[in-house]
C-alpha cells in the first residue's frame, strides 16, 4: 500500500539540546529512529598534546577547561596522578579538603545536569531554581579560589590556600539548607506523571550491556552494576569517611535520574562529614623546585567524577614535561553508548537520553 | 594506593509508584503548580547589571597588575621572571635592569614587563612562584571588564599595570 | 431605512472595529504577561529594560517583526506560503463575533435616535456549535504552514500539529455537551443567562467537564505541556521554521488569540460570563449580585461591570495557561495521542451519560 521512505535528519551542532556542539545524524521512519550516527569534534582543542608540551605544573589549566561544568574533578585527577608519579603525598589535612571541594563540586555539577535534563524535556522552572543553588556553591569556589568555573584549585601537594575565613560556615550554611531544595526539586518531578511517562522505560540499559560499553558513573550505577571508584580505589581522604552508593535496578532514564538526586545527598552527607573531621596542619607539602619524577614511570589515576571514571595515564621521561599524557574522559566512553540506546526510540527521545547520559562536549572532545 | 573496603550494600533507589488517590484527582500535578506559585512570590535573584553589581570575594581572580611597596612606594617586581615561567600561555614578558642607587629594594626591578592580556586566562599560577616580601609584586587584581576596540591595547606594559589602565566600570 | 443601516451596518461595522483594535492590543500585552509571569515564577524578572517594567517590550516586538526581512525559501508554494499565516489568524478573529462580553444591553441616544448597544457582535442561537466549527478551520492554517515550505523540520512539525489538533477536537466538543444538557440553549448569553437563574455557575456540577474542556483547549492551542509542535528542544521551531518577519508575527498571534478564545468560551460556559463574583454570598445576600454589577448605574454601568468581570475571569484562566507552561514537562507525541483518545474521549462520554441522568433524576424528584 503506502510505502513509507527513511529520512535523514542532522540534529546539527547548533541546536539548543544538545549540551555542547554534537551532531548527531538520524536516520528517522516517520518518527521511529532507525540508526543514528554522533559527529563529535567541533571543541577539539589538542589538551592531550598540550599536556605533552608543558611542565606539568601547568597543564593543571587545561584539565579546567575539559570538563568545564566539573573543573573540580579534572583538576584532581591530574595533580593526584602527578603526585603518584613523583611519590608525593599531600598533608592530611589538604586531603579532606579535597574531598569537601569535590563534593561541592559534584553537588554542582548534578545540578546543571538537573537543570538541562529538566528543560529539555520541558520543565522550564527547575532550571532556574537548580541554577539558583549552583549560584550558592560558585559563590564559595570563588571565595575559596578566585573563580567560579575555571576552578585550578588544587596545587602539587595540597593545596594553595586554606579556606578563608567564615568559609566553613557559609559552606555549612548552605549544605544544612540543601536538603530543602532537593525536595523541591523532587516535588515537581519525581512523582509528575508527565515525567514518569517521558523517561520510565526510555533508554534501557542492562547490565551486562553497561559494562560491555564501558560505562560508568551514574550510566553504570543506573543499571545495577554497584561500582564507585571512591570505594573501590579511594583516593584523597575517602578512605575514612562513610557514605552510601545509590544504584538503579532497571537501568532507564529514570533510574539514572533518581541515582544522581541520591548522589547529590550523599555529597551533601560527605562533605559535612569531612567538614567536621578536618585535621589541622599545613595544607601542603614540601615541593622540591624542579619536578623530578623517575624516568620510564607511568601511572593511571582514576577518580569518580560526577560523570563517570574520569582518568589520566601519564608517563615520563625524567624531565618536568610528561611524555605522554592522555586523558580518559568519562562523557567520551559514555557517549559511545547513545546509538545503541536510541534505537527505536522516537525523536523526542533523543533529547532526553542526551541528557540522561550527562555529557558535556569540552570532557568529549577534549 | 590501596584498593578499599569492598563495596558494602549499595543504597537501591527505587521508583515508588503513586497511590490510586494521587492518580486519579492528580494530586501530583497539584503539588508542582503549587511550588511554582509559591515560588512566585520569592524574592528575584536577578542582579541587574550594570546597574547593580555583586561585591567580589577578596581572591576573585581578575587581570594580574604589580604593586608597588606598602611602606615606601616603590616598585616591588625584582625581574626574577618566576612569573613568565610558570604561565602556561607564555604571556608575560620581563626584562630586569639594577635598581639605582638608595633603593629600599636590594635587587633587581624590571625594566619592561608587558603582559599580553589577550592570552591571559586568568589562572593565577603567576602569583605563586613570587617570591617578593611582604606581598607579592604580581597579583590578581578585580578588573574583569576588559572590551577594546582593537588588540593593541591587550598588550600592557608595566606603566599601565603599576597604575592600572584605566578600570573601566561599565555604565548601561 | 436608516435604521436598519444604522443597526445592522454601521454599528455592527464599529463594534467589530473597536474589538479588533482592543483584541490586538490584549494580545500584545499578553505576550509581556506571559514573560513576566513566568520569570516570577521562575524567581528572575521579566522585560526591565524597554520601557518602565518592559511595558513598551511588545511595541518594540512588533516593530522589530515588521521591518525584518522577509525571507521565501525558493523552493516552497508561494502562494499557499503566504496565505498559511492567514488562515491560522482568521478563525481566531472571527471566533470573537459571537462572545459576550456583557449582559445588558445599553442605550445610546444620538441626533434624536436612542439604538441599543449590545455588548456583543451578534448573537446567534448556534453559538457553540459556531465557535467549534470556527476552531476547526484552525487546522488548515497550520499544515498548509508546514507542507508549503517544503522543508523537513516543519513538514515533521506540521503533521505532528496537525494529528494533534484534529484528535483534541473531539473531546473539545464532548466536553461541552453537559454544559448544553444543563443550560437548554446553545447561544451562549443563553447559556450564562440559565448560570443566572440556577444561581450557581456551571464549573459546580460540570467540575469534569471543565477540567475536560480546559485540557483539550491547551491541547488545541499548542500550548504546554502538549507543545512539541514547537519545541524548541527538539524541532527548532516546527511548522514555523521558515516564516520569517510579518508572517510569522501573524502565526504568534493566532496562537495568543486562540489562547484567549478559550478563555474567553470557558469564562462564558463555565464561570458565569459576566456575572460578578460572590462567593456565593449572593444566596445569603440577595442584594450583592446587583450592588456588584453596578445596578445603580443604570444600563450603562451594568455594561462595564459586566466587562470587567468577564475580563477578570478571563485574565484567572490565561493565569492558569501561563502558569501550567512555567511547571509541567511536555508530552512525547504517542502519550499526547493516547491522552486525547483513550483517556479524553470516554471521560468526556462518561460526564455526558452521567449529566443527563443527573439532570432527569433531578427533575423528576422536583415534580
Amino acid at each position: 500500500m503506502f510505502q513509507t521512505t527513511e529520512m535523514e535528519i542532522n540534529l546539527g551542532p547548533q541546536h539548543p539540546s544538545t549540551h555542547g556542539v554534537l551532531r548527531v545524524l538520524l536516520k528517522v521512519d516517520g518518527e521511529r529512529i532507525l540508526e543514528s550516527k554522533p559527529v563529535i569534534g567541533y571543541l577539539h582543542r589538542g589538551c592531550e598534546k598540550l599536556g605533552e608540551t608543558r611542565p606539568m605544573p601547568q597543564v593543571v589549566v587545561y584539565t579546567d577547561r575539559m570538563d568545564y561544568v566539573a573543573a573540580f574533578a579534572g583538576n584532581l585527577t591530574y595533580i593526584e596522578a602527578v603526585e603518584r608519579l613523583i611519590g608525593l603525598e599531600a598533608p592530611p589535612r589538604a586531603k579532606y579538603m579535597r574531598v569537601v571541594l569535590a563534593e561541592l563540586q559534584r553537588i554542582a555539577s548534578h545540578l546543571l545536569w538537573l537543570g538541562t535534563h529538566a528543560l529539555d524535556i520541558g520543565a522550564m522552572s527547575v532550571f532556574l531554581y537548580c541554577f539558583r543553588e549552583r549560584e550558592m556553591i560558585l559563590d564559595l569556589f570563588e571565595g575559596y579560589c578566585g573563580a567560579r568555573l575555571t576552578l585550578n584549585a588544587v596545587r602539587i601537594g595540597g593545596q594553595l590556600n586554606d579556606f578563608p575565613d567564615g568559609w566553613v560556615d557559609e559552606a555549612r550554611r548552605f549544605l544544612n539548607a540543601f536538603p530543602k531544595q532537593v525536595e523541591e526539586y523532587e516535588t515537581l518531578l519525581s512523582q509528575n506523571r508527565i515525567w514518569i511517562e517521558r523517561t520510565r522505560g526510555v533508554g534501557v540499559i542492562s547490565a551486562e550491556e553497561a559494562i560491555d560499553w564501558g560505562l560508568s558513573g551514574p550510566p553504570l550505577r543506573g543499571s545495577g552494576v554497584a561500582w564507585d571508584i571512591r570505594k573501590s580505589n579511594p583516593y584523597a581522604a575517602y578512605a575514612d569517611l562513610s557514605f552510601d552508593v545509590p544504584v538503579g535496578e532497571n537501568g532507564d532514564t529514570y533510574d539514572r535520574y533518581l541515582v544522581r538526586m541520591e548522589e547529590m545527598r550523599q555529597a551533601r552527607r560527605l562533605a559535612l562529614e569531612a567538614l567536621d573531621k578536618m585535621p589541622g596542619g599545613d595544607v601542603r607539602a614540601k615541593v622540591p623546585k624542579r619536578l623530578k619524577p623517575p624516568a620510564g614511570a607511568e601511572v593511571y589515576h582514576a577518580t569518580e567524577s560526577p560523570r563517570g571514571e574520569m582518568g589520566v595515564y601519564l608517563k615520563s621521561d625524567g624531565s618536568e614535561t610528561a611524555y605522554r599524557c592522555r586523558f580518559r574522559s568519562p562523557s567520551f566512553v559514555n557517549l559511545q553508548a547513545l546509538p545503541a540506546l536510541v534505537k527505536g526510540h522516537l525523536i523526542a527521545d533523543i533529547v532526553t537520553l542526551i541528557g540522561s547520559i550527562d555529557i558535556v562536549l569540552g570532557c568529549v572532545d577534549r | 594506593m590501596s584498593t578499599g573496603k569492598a563495596m558494602d550494600k549499595p543504597l537501591v533507589v527505587r521508583f515508588k509508584k503513586p497511590s490510586l488517590l494521587s492518580r486519579i484527582f492528580l494530586l501530583d500535578l497539584f503539588r508542582g503548580l503549587a511550588v511554582t506559585l509559591r515560588e512566585q512570590f520569592n524574592p528575584h535573584t536577578t542582579v541587574e547589571y550594570p546597574r547593580e553589581r555583586i561585591d567580589l570575594k577578596p581572591r576573585f581572580r581578575g587581570v594580574p597588575r604589580l604593586r608597588n611597596h606598602p611602606e615606601h612606594g616603590e616598585d616591588l617586581c625584582i625581574g626574577c621572571n618566576q612569573c613568565a615561567m610558570a604561565c602556561p600561555d607564555n604571556c608575560i614578558t620581563v626584562v630586569a635592569e639594577a635598581r639605582p642607587e638608595g633603593a629600599k629594594i636590594k635587587a633587581k626591578r624590571a625594566k619592561a614587563f608587558i603582559i599580553d592580556y589577550e592570552r591571559c586566562c586568568l589562572c593565577g599560577l603567576c602569583v605563586d612562584p613570587c617570591p617578593t616580601e611582604p606581598i607579592t609584586a604580581i597579583y590578581m587584581s578585580h578588573d574583569f571588564e576588559l572590551a577594546h576596540y582593537s588588540r593593541e591595547r591587550f598588550v600592557t606594559p608595566a606603566a599601565e599595570l603599576y597604575e592600572g589602565h584605566e578600570t573601566v566600570v561599565y555604565e548601561k | 431605512m436608516t435604521d436598519t443601516l444604522v443597526n445592522w451596518g454601521l454599528i455592527p461595522f464599529l463594534k467589530i472595529a473597536l474589538l479588533l483594535n482592543v483584541i490586538l492590543g490584549v494580545v500584545a500585552y499578553l505576550t509581556l504577561l506571559e514573560r513576566k509571569v513566568i520569570a516570577f515564577m521562575q524567581v528572575r524578572l521579566g522585560p526591565r529594560r524597554v520601557g518602565p517594567h518592559g511595558l513598551l517590550q511588545p511595541i518594540a516586538d512588533v516593530l522589530k517583526l515588521m521591518i525584518k526581512e522577509d525571507i521565501v525559501p525558493a523552493k516552497s508554494d508561494h502562494l499557499i506560503f503566504a496565505l498559511a499565516p492567514a488562515i491560522t489568524l482568521a478563525p481566531a478573529i472571527i471566533a470573537f463575533a459571537v462572545i459576550p462580553f456583557s449582559g445588558t444591553p445599553a442605550p445610546l441616544t444620538l441626533f434624536g435616535h436612542t439604538w441599543s448597544i449590545t455588548p456583543w457582535v451578534t448573537d446567534i442561537n448556534v453559538a457553540l456549535l459556531y465557535l467549534l466549527a470556527v476552531s476547526s478551520i484552525g487546522v488548515f492554517g497550520i499544515v498548509l504552514g508546514g507542507w508549503a515550505s517544503n522543508s523537513k523540520y516543519p513538514l515533521l512539525g506540521a503533521l505532528r500539529s496537525a494529528a494533534q489538533m484534529v484528535s483534541y477536537e473531539v473531546p473539545l466538543g464532548l466536553s461541552v455537551v453537559g454544559v448544553l444538557i444543563l443550560a437548554g440553549t446553545a447561544s451562549l448569553t443563553g447559556i450564562v443567562q440559565a448560570q443566572e437563574r440556577a444561581g450557581i455557575w456551571f464549573f459546580g456540577p460540570q467540575i469534569v467537564g471543565l477540567f475536560l474542556y480546559f485540557v483539550a483547549g491547551v491541547a488545541e492551542t499548542n500550548r504546554a505541556p502538549f507543545d512539541l509542535a514547537e519545541a524548541e528542544t527538539e524541532l527548532v521551531a516546527g511548522f514555523h521554521t521558515e516564516y520569517t518577519g510579518m508572517k510569522f508575527a501573524v502565526f504568534f498571534l493566532a496562537e495568543y488569540m486562540n489562547m484567549i478564545v478559550v478563555a474567553a468560551i470557558v469564562t462564558t460556559l463555565f464561570f458565569g460570563g459576566w456575572l460578578p463574583i460572590t462567593f456565593g454570598l449572593g444566596w445569603v445576600i440577595p442584594a450583592l449580585p446587583g450592588i456588584l454589577s453596578l445596578q445603580f448605574l443604570g444600563p450603562w454601568g451594568m455594561f462595564f461591570a459586566g466587562i470587567f468581570w468577564f475580563s477578570l475571569k478571563c485574565f484567572f484562566v490565561l493565569f492558569m495557561y501561563l502558569w501550567l507552561r512555567a511547571t509541567y514537562p511536555r508530552y512525547r507525541y504517542d502519550q499526547l495521542m493516547r491522552i486525547g483518545w483513550k483517556v479524553l474521549i470516554p471521560l468526556a462520554l462518561g460526564n455526558v451519560v452521567v449529566t443527563a441522568i443527573a439532570l432527569t433524576v433531578y427533575r423528576s424528584l422536583k415534580g
